[in-house]
């Protein structure tokens, strides 16, 4: 059973990266000339700011002291998790700011590439020592490819029609790229020390890996090369897939001290 | 070299009893399921015989502890005097960051204070003038307090088979491995 208190930071992570991803996905798709009028900006970054507040919010909650929360900003010499919080709270005031001072293009490159830097960062956090198997770039490229997937899927609700193949392009390759990134990581894994092995067989025997690796990517895949289009309902299947696999990236990455006294 | 205190776990001499994770938790009270130390069997992979063989484990005091690094709170300092990593209850936010991180499992999340909490080194006792709990409790002498600014054991290891290695965080225990015995046969005796 996975630990509580990890529930709320499988929230605050899908759910930051999804604002992230809706906001690199605003600032690509409006780079170019369009045919069509964008819905509401003002709305769509009211949302983004919402859905990113929410999730901090909702990662208060995982704390033992939320009241002590102001603390954790303490040890920016040292501590990814102290950069963090300070990025992503830079980065909910710059879509505040972005949503109420105007959508101006600098605005948006700037919120875009302060979500790419808060990502990062994020990755940082959750790659320590002590998780071999994740002690490198793979939390990144993680969080990276679930904040595309998710804000090209979620985009599209909001994109005008001309927009629409370049968002269905956008995610057929972080789809791809996730399905290789996801299936291969067990794999190389397997071939690693102990506890690096062991992270890749409980990968392997998890449902709710497979569950992310079929709902989250291969059918939302099909569906689009099948449909040629994103159809409204994916986004929902999209997240659903993304949590399952945020689940098992929390619960079935296997820490070093299992397995002191036998080989590592 | 500045004074570092550590632990020198002997598991030549370890027969396992467990009598420093009971002088610990008698010290302490820690709350049900929290350890500050534990007693590791070597797995038949690393030891290969009947009579088992232990790593009497707590927290490592480590040159670069990860807890103190990934702290966001600074909830954890090391001190000039000794090198012991202090966890200070108060600053703690609870949010369980050095209990992932620490390669070695030496950080506890505490379910009753909502807070992490890990071994002192018995640090109250040792300005006192007395030896940590652990080590004066045990009945063979494995588990002793040493200083690696003094410390001279030519056979000691670091990072024996059965703990994980990690040098960049320079952990201050160090050990003496068991030895298989030696079985004499009937043909031994001719």
């Amino acid at each position: 059973m996975i630990p509580s208190m990890e529930l709320p930071l499988v929230f605050f992570t899908i759910l930051s990266q999804l604002a992230i991803g809706l906001t690199l996905l605003y600032a690509l798709r409006t780079a170019g000339p369009s045919v069509e009028p964008e819905a509401s900006a003002k709305t769509q970054w009211i949302a983004f700011t919402g859905i990113l507040a929410f999730s901090l919010i909702v990662s208060l909650t995982h704390l033992g002291h939320p009241l002590l929360a102001p603390r954790a900003v303490l040890n920016l010499s040292t501590a990814w998790l102290s950069w963090e919080i300070l990025t992503f709270l830079l980065l909910v005031a710059l879509m505040a700011a972005t949503a109420y001072l105007g959508v101006t293009r600098g605005f948006v490159w700037l919120t875009a590439a302060a979500g790419f830097i808060a990502l990062f960062v994020q990755g940082m956090v959750y790659s320590p020592s002590s998780f071999p198997a994740i002690h490198n770039v793979l939390p990144f490229a993680f969080f990276l490819d679930t904040a595309v997937i998710l804000g090209a899927g979620t985009s599209a609700w909001f994109a005008p029609k001309d927009k629409q193949p370049l968002l269905r392009w956008i995610l057929v390759g972080a789809l791809s790229a996730g399905l290789l990134l996801f299936l291969a990581a067990p794999c190389i894994w397997l071939s690693g020390g102990t506890a690096m092995r062991l992270t890749g067989l409980a990968y392997l025997a998890s449902p709710l890996y497979w569950a992310h690796i079929v709902l989250g990517l291969a059918v939302p895949l099909a569906v689009i090369v099948i449909a040629r289009r994103i159809p409204s309902w994916l986004p929902i299947l999209l997240l659903a897939g993304a949590l399952c696999g945020r689940v098992a990236f929390y619960l079935d990455t296997i820490h070093t001290g299992v397995n002191i006294g036998g080989l590592q | 070299m500045k004074k570092q205190l550590g632990f020198y776990v002997d598991a030549k001499r370890c027969i396992g009893c467990f009598a420093c994770a009971m002088a610990c938790k008698n010290q302490y009270h820690q709350a049900s399921g929290v350890v500050w130390r534990e007693v590791y069997p070597l797995k038949e992979e690393i030891y290969p015989h009947h009579e088992r063989a232990f790593y009497s484990l707590s927290c490592n005091h480590c040159e670069h502890a990860a807890c103190m690094e990934v702290c966001p709170a600074s909830a954890y300092t090391k001190r000039e005097r000794d090198g012991v990593v202090v966890h200070h209850q108060e600053k703690c936010i609870g949010c369980a960051n050095c209990v992932r991180s620490c390669p070695y499992g030496a950080p506890r999340f505490n379910p009753v204070t909502e807070r992490a909490e890990k071994c002192s080194l018995c640090w109250q006792r040792l300005d006192a003038g007395l030896e940590p709990a652990c080590v004066k409790s045990c009945p063979t002498n494995a588990l002793r307090l040493i200083d690696l600014a003094t410390f001279n054991e030519p056979n000691a290891l670091q990072f024996p088979p059965g703990y994980p290695r990690m040098p960049r965080l320079n952990p201050s225990t160090r050990f003496r491995q068991a030895e298989l015995p030696k079985i004499i046969k009937p043909e031994d005796m001719e």
